[in-house]
C-alpha cells in the first residue's frame, strides 16, 4: 500500500487522540527505511560526479543508464508475477526471455517468416512454457526450483540448437524501430518498461486481483478460506511470467536486430538482485514493482560509475552479488522488526 | 545397568524441601513485547512422579516447555532447579541434558528414514578416531542396545524407524530420552507425544512409561487428552491464561470434568444468558453429512438460532463445523442456506465436492471463523483493513478499482463495533494482540452480513475483555437473523450463547441440551457419558 492511499484512508476514519502521534513517529521511522536506497543512489551520483567529472555528469551517461535496462525491466516484472504469489524461485525467467528472443530472429532470418507472425510465435511459445511450468508446480505440486531450473536449462539448450550457437542478426531495421525510436532522448522501449511497471504497481495497489495475489503470497490457506481461487491465481502468475518474458524477449531482439542465445543466463542474478532489492525500497519488507524499477537504475548507476572509474566487467558481478545479499539481509531485518 | 537398584520412587512426595524435587520451577514469567504470556509459574515434580500439565490452547504450556528446553529466555527473576541444583537461565540445552532433563516432542520426534541407533544417538555421536572423525558405529550400536535392554524391549538397532510398530517407535523415543539418565534420576517431558497414536498404541506406550517411572524417572506429561492425563498421572498442574490455576492436585481427586472446569475457569460470571433470538423461519439445514467419524448428520437451524457443537477430541463436532464452513471436504452431504434475495428459497451446496476455495460458500452467505487465526484466518503481514475486506474485495469492487470508500467504511464500522485496538485500519495484523486479531477475524466475516455464521473456538486464547466483545457481537449477529453454529470445547461460551448444544461422541450426537444451559451441565454431558472406559485406576 502506498502513502497516498494510506493518507486518503486515514482521513475517513476517526482515531483516538494520542494515537496519531505514535503512528506519525512510526511513519517517520519507516520513511527513512523507504528511501534509504534512494539516498544512497543520490550519494553515488554525487561521488561519481566528483571523481569522474569528465565522464560521469553528462546526458550520455543518463541515456546509458535509463536506455539500456529494458531487458532487465521485463524480466524483473516477470519474476515479480510469481514472487508476489509466493513462489520465490522462478529461475526460468531469463531462459524463457532468451528463448523468445531467439525464436524471432531464427524464424525471420533463417526461415523467412514475417516479423509479426514470428513475434507472435515467440510470445505464444513463451506463454506455453509458463503454462507448462505452472501446471507442473500448481497442479502436480512439483518443486518450483526443480521445474524452473530444469526448464531453464532445457530452453537454453534448445535456443542454442535453434541458433546454431551463434548470434543470429539481420532483423529489418524498420522492425527495430518499435524498440529503438527516439522519444525525448531515450529509446521508446524505456517507456514500454515504465508503463509495464506502472500498470503492475497499479494492479497490486488498487485492484481486487492484485489484493488476491498479495494474499495468496501471504497465506494460501487464509486465501482459500476467504474465497480466493488460489490455484488459478498461482497458475495465472506462471502464465503471465511467460507472457512478460516473451514480450521482453521480442522487444530485445527487435532492439538488437537479432539475438545471441548465449547471453540469456547472465541476466539471472541481476533479475533476482533487483527484485529482492525492491524489498528495501518504497515498501520495506515487501516486493514491489516501483521499488524494483528504482533498484534496477540504482544498480545500473553503480556499475556504470565503477566501470567509468576504470574497473573491468567483473565489477558488475561483485556489485550485483553483493547488493543481493545486503538487500535481502536488510529486508529480512525490517520484516523481523515489523512482526 | 539394570533398572532395579534405584528401586522405589523417592518416598517423600509430600515432603517439601527443594532437595527432594526432581524439577522445581519458581517465579518464571515470560513477556513478548507487551504481552505477558506466562506469569509467575511455580511447579514441583517429585522423583518418580508422573506429573500432568494441562490447559487450553494459548494458555502458555508450550511457552513453558520452550523455557525448560532453552528455546526462550524467561524474564529475569525466575528459577529452575533439578534435584536441588539450579540451572542457569536461559536454560542451556547441554546443561539440562547433563542434569537429566530430556524431552520427547510431538509424534515422538523421530526421523523415519534413519536407523534406530542413529535416532537414539542423534546429537551425541562419538567419533572413533581423532584423525578420521568418523562415527564409531560399533560403540554407538552397543550403547543403544544397552539402553533398549534397560527398557526391557528387544529391537534390532539397525532397523529403520519407519518400519517399526507404533509401540517400538515409542520405545525408541523413550530410549533416546533416558540414555543419559543416572540410575534412579532424570526427567522426561512428553510434549503431546501421543497425539498421533491410536488407543492400543497409547495403552502400551503408557505401560512402557510406567516401567520407566518405576525406576525413579520423573515425567512431565503435557497432553490435550484429559482422559489419559486423569488415567496415568499422579498429580496434575493446570494453566490458564499464562498462570498456574492449581498445581500438584492428586489426580485421584479430580476427573475430566473437574479439570475442564479448572482449565476454563469461571471468568464469565459477568456474562448472563441473553434472550434467545431464534425466529420461526429456517435459515440453514445440513442433510446427510458424512465427515471424519461422523456418518449421517442432519441439522435444522432457525433464523437467529445459536447452536453449539461440542465433544472431546475426535468426536466429530469440529469436523462438522469445518465441513459446513467450507474448510474441510466432506465425504458427502448437502448444506442448505436460505437465499434472502429469493425470499428464503434455500441454496444448495454439495459438501462432498472438491473445491479450490470456499468461494461458493461465501456467495451463499456462509462465513467460517477458523480456529487457528494466523494460519487459516488472517494474513499476519497484511493490514487490518486488507484482511477485513478480503472476502468481498471482488464482489464489492470493480475489477479495475477495488475502491477505497467501502473498504474504509467497512473497516471503520467493524473497528468501532468490536472495539479493535489500536483503532488503526492500516495496522499490520501481526502486531496486534491475540484478542484484537480474533476481533479482526470475526469482523472480517461479520462485515459480510452472513446468513450462516460458523465459528470454531471463537474465544480461544483471548483476554476477558475481548471475550466479552466477541460474545456480544455473536449475539448481535443472531439478533439480526443470522443462524450461528459454534464448535467449541469451552462450555462457558456455549452456556451463555447457545439456544441448544449438541454433544458429540464417536461421530454421533449423544445428547442434545436445550433451555437454560449451564456450564456444568455441558461438561457433564461431554465427559460424564457412562460406560466410558478407564474411569478406574
Amino acid at each position: 500500500m502506498t502513502d497516498a492511499e494510506q493518507d486518503a484512508n486515514h482521513a475517513t476514519v476517526t482515531r483516538a487522540p494520542g494515537h496519531s502521534r505514535r503512528s506519525r513517529a512510526f511513519g517517520r521511522q519507516s520513511l527513512s527505511a523507504r528511501f534509504a536506497i534512494l539516498v544512497v543512489w543520490a550519494a553515488l551520483i554525487v561521488v561519481y560526479s566528483f571523481t569522474e567529472p569528465a565522464l560521469f555528469p553528462h546526458t550520455g551517461t543518463y541515456q546509458t543508464i535509463f536506455g539500456s535496462q529494458q531487458p532487465l525491466v521485463f524480466m524483473t516484472m516477470a519474476l515479480m508475477c510469481t514472487i508476489v504469489v509466493g513462489e520465490f524461485v522462478d529461475l526460468s525467467v531469463p531462459a524463457v526471455f532468451g528463448f523468445a528472443a531467439t525464436i524471432l530472429p531464427v524464424l525471420v532470418v533463417n526461415h523467412n517468416v514475417g516479423v509479426w507472425p514470428a513475434s507472435l510465435v515467440a510470445i505464444v511459445a513463451a506463454v506455453l512454457v509458463g503454462l507448462v511450468q505452472g501446471l507442473l508446480v500448481v497442479k502436480l505440486n512439483v518443486n518450483t526450483i526443480v521445474v524452473t531450473l530444469g526448464m531453464s536449462t532445457l530452453l537454453e539448450g534448445v535456443s542454442l540448437w535453434m541458433s546454431n550457437e551463434s548470434t543470429i542478426s539481420g532483423l529489418p531495421s524498420s522492425f527495430g524501430s518499435i524498440a529503438t525510436r527516439d522519444v525525448g532522448g531515450l529509446p521508446v522501449d524505456f517507456y514500454y518498461g515504465l508503463a509495464l511497471v506502472l500498470i503492475f504497481a497499479y494492479l497490486l495497489w488498487a485492484t481486487p486481483l492484485g489484493r488476491h495475489m498479495r494474499f495468496v503470497g501471504a497465506s494460501r490457506e487464509v486465501s482459500r478460506l476467504s474465497g480466493v481461487r488460489v490455484d488459478r491465481i498461482r497458475l495465472g502468475a506462471f502464465v503471465s511470467a511467460g507472457l512478460l518474458s516473451g514480450l521482453g524477449g521480442v522487444i530485445a531482439a527487435a532492439a538488437l536486430g537479432g539475438y545471441d542465445a548465449t547471453t540469456a543466463d547472465s541476466f539471472l542474478l541481476p533479475t533476482f538482485a533487483a527484485v529482492f532489492l525492491s524489498t528495501a525500497i518504497l515498501e520495506p519488507g515487501r516486493f514491489n514493482p516501483l521499488g524494483t524499477l528504482l533498484g534496477i537504475y540504482f544498480l545500473a548507476t553503480g556499475i556504470l560509475g565503477l566501470q567509468l572509474l576504470g574497473l573491468q566487467a567483473w565489477v558488475s558481478q561483485v556489485f550485483y552479488g553483493g547488493i543481493l545479499v545486503i538487500a535481502v539481509t536488510i529486508s529480512t531485518l525490517l520484516r523481523r522488526r515489523s512482526s | 545397568m539394570a533398572a532395579s537398584q534405584a528401586g522405589a520412587p523417592f518416598p517423600g512426595q509430600s515432603a517439601d524441601t527443594a532437595q527432594q524435587h526432581r524439577l522445581a520451577v519458581a517465579g518464571v514469567s515470560k513477556t513478548f513485547g507487551s504481552a505477558r504470556v506466562l506469569r509467575d509459574i511455580g511447579l514441583r515434580i517429585a522423583p518418580g512422579e508422573l506429573h500432568g500439565l494441562v490447559g487450553q490452547n494459548g494458555c502458555g504450556k508450550s511457552t513453558l516447555v520452550k523455557i525448560l528446553t532453552g528455546v526462550y529466555t524467561p524474564d529475569p527473576g525466575g528459577a529452575i532447579s533439578v534435584d536441588g541444583r539450579s540451572l542457569s537461565l536461559p536454560v542451556r540445552p547441554l546443561e539440562a541434558r547433563a542434569a537429566g532433563v530430556s524431552i520427547v516432542h510431538q509424534n515422538l520426534g523421530l526421523v523415519d528414514d534413519r536407523s534406530v541407533w542413529e535416532n537414539v544417538r542423534l546429537g551425541r555421536y562419538k567419533t572413533a578416531g581423532r584423525l578420521t572423525r568418523r562415527i564409531d558405529g560399533k560403540a554407538e550400536r552397543r550403547a543403544v542396545a544397552e539402553v533398549l535392554a534397560r527398557l526391557g524391549v528387544t529391537i534390532d538397532v539397525n532397523t529403520r524407524v519407519g518400519e517399526l510398530s507404533a509401540e517400538d517407535r515409542a520405545a525408541v523415543a523413550v530410549a533416546r530420552a533416558i540414555q543419559d539418565h543416572k540410575p534412579g534420576g532424570g526427567l522426561i517431558i512428553f510434549d503431546e507425544s501421543t497425539r498421533a497414536m491410536g488407543k492400543q498404541a497409547r495403552l502400551r506406550f503408557f505401560g512402557l512409561v510406567q516401567s520407566v517411572v518405576d525406576t525413579g524417572v520423573s515425567i512431565l506429561l503435557i497432553s490435550h487428552q484429559l482422559e489419559e492425563v486423569v488415567e496415568v498421572t499422579d498429580r496434575v498442574t493446570v494453566l490458564r491464561d499464562g498462570q498456574v490455576v492449581e498445581t500438584g492436585i492428586p489426580t485421584k481427586d479430580v476427573d475430566e470434568a473437574g479439570l475442564t472446569r479448572l482449565m476454563l475457569g469461571r471468568h464469565l460470571v459477568t456474562h448472563t444468558r441473553g434472550d434467545s433470538h431464534a425466529q420461526d423461519k429456517p435459515v440453514a439445514g445440513i442433510r446427510g453429512l458424512a465427515v471424519r467419524s461422523v456418518c449421517d448428520f442432519d441439522l435444522d437451524l432457525k433464523k437467529g438460532e445459536i447452536v453449539g457443537l461440542t465433544g472431546i477430541v475426535g468426536s466429530g463436532a469440529v469436523a462438522v463445523a469445518q465441513a459446513v464452513g467450507g474448510a474441510r471436504q466432506a465425504r458427502r452431504g448437502v448444506l442448505l442456506v436460505a437465499d434472502n434475495a429469493k425470499d428464503g428459497t434455500p441454496r444448495e451446496i454439495r459438501l462432498g465436492k472438491k473445491r479450490d476455495s470456499s468461494e461458493e460458500f461465501i456467495k451463499a452467505g456462509v462465513a467460517f471463523v477458523a480456529e487457528r487465526r494466523l494460519e487459516q484466518g488472517l494474513a499476519a503481514e497484511m493490514t487490518v483493513s486488507q484482511n477485513l475486506t478480503l472476502p468481498r474485495i471482488r464482489s464489492r469492487g470493480h475489477w479495475l478499482r477495488a475502491g477505497g470508500g467501502w473498504q474504509a467504511a467497512e473497516t471503520a464500522a467493524m473497528i468501532s463495533k468490536l472495539d479493535i485496538r489500536p483503532p488503526d485500519p492500516h495496522q499490520i495484523v501481526g502486531t496486534l494482540s491475540g484478542g484484537n486479531q480474533q476481533k479482526v477475524l470475526l469482523g472480517k466475516w461479520l462485515a459480510g452480513e452472513p446468513t450462516l455464521l460458523v465459528l470454531h473456538e471463537p474465544t480461544q486464547a483471548v483476554d476477558v475483555g475481548a471475550r466479552h466483545d466477541i460474545i456480544n457481537a455473536i449475539r448481535e449477529a443472531a439478533r439480526d437473523g443470522c443462524g450461528v453454529i459454534i464448535s467449541s470445547v469451552d462450555a462457558a461460551d456455549l452456556a451463555v450463547l447457545c439456544d441448544r448444544v449438541l454433544v458429540f461422541s464417536d461421530g454421533k450426537v449423544v445428547t442434545e441440551l436445550g433451555g437454560e444451559l449451564t456450564q456444568d451441565e455441558i461438561i457433564e454431558a461431554t465427559f460424564g457419558t457412562p460406560g466410558e472406559a478407564g474411569r478406574a485406576r
